[in-house]
């Protein structure tokens, strides 16, 4: 069945407890973008397509809550998915600190960091946009044909 | 997240991670990586093998680990990953470092640059 085009809106304060709601609610729906009806693509594909699509959206999620919103607990976050056939766009507004993406350097891989993956993690995985401003605006998309970003390599040999 | 812990020989902990590690379950790991870490021990053995999800603070744990028991003189091997959190390390180049023999070969779903 060929999905139709969704649009969900899901607004909460942004707390880490929120996070597992956010992603079941970016699995579920992954399960709307499906562009091969007669089921002829590998099963595998789809499923790494979702994988990466949530690990992204953690990431994302928790950089509001962990950066954007550091030292509050009120702070407001909407999302916004939409989905077609093949491809899934997820917008993150906050209304916390901005941030610079482009800004933020590549891990030192050499040195063993125990942290700074995050943006690095998306990019990888995902498309970004980034507006910053009242909201900030983050937008992350891929599309479901194997060769949505050039970084598309999370199972790959990097 | 579930984790157990155990002392199958004198100096050698073994830490088993279950379901997902992530910035809402670390804390709790991070407890334990200080208690651990606080005796010293001359090999850690990290099984995550039946860990689903892990993310960027979760690695972060486990390098954590890795680096104070390294720094102690011990030795950490890290064993058992899969899936999601595999195809991670792999991301995040830990791969080479922590897994050594145990590394699973690359999966043949591969998506590559060039495709």
């Amino acid at each position: 069945m060929m999905a139709e085009p969704a649009l969900i809106k899901i607004q909460m304060v942004g707390r880490l407890q929120h996070r597992d709601l956010v992603l079941r609610s970016v699995a579920a729906a992954c399960k709307l973008v499906n562009a091969r009806p007669d089921n002829a693509r590998p099963d595998n594909v789809w499923a790494d397509f979702r994988t990466q699509v949530v690990t992204a959206v953690g990431e994302a999620f928790n950089n509001v809550v962990l950066h954007s919103y550091e030292g509050q607990d009120e702070g407001i976050v909407e999302i916004e998915i939409q989905t077609r056939p093949d491809h899934i766009s997820i917008e993150l507004r906050d209304w916390g600190a901005s941030f610079d993406p482009e800004s933020v350097p590549l891990p030192d891989f050499e040195s063993l960091p125990e942290s700074g993956f995050g943006i690095y993690i998306i990019k990888t995985l995902m498309e970004i946009q980034y507006k910053a401003g009242r909201p900030n605006v983050l937008t992350l998309s891929k599309s479901l044909n194997g060769s949505a970003t050039q970084h598309d390599t999370v199972d790959g040999d990097l | 997240m579930t984790f157990t812990v155990s002392t199958p020989n004198a100096g050698v902990v073994r830490l088993a991670i279950e379901g997902e590690l992530d910035a809402v379950t670390v804390p709790d790991l991070r407890k334990e990586i200080d208690r651990l870490t606080s005796t010293s021990p001359k090999r850690v053995e990290i099984d995550l093998s039946s860990l689903r999800m892990v993310d960027s603070s979760g690695v972060g744990a486990i390098v954590s680990i890795y680096k104070r028991v390294r720094g102690q003189g011990g030795e950490v091997v890290v064993s058992g990953l899969r899936d999601q959190p595999l195809a991670i390390f792999r991301l995040l180049r830990l791969d080479r470092v922590m897994l050594g023999a145990d590394l699973p070969a690359p999966a043949v779903n591969a998506q590559r640059n060039s495709e």
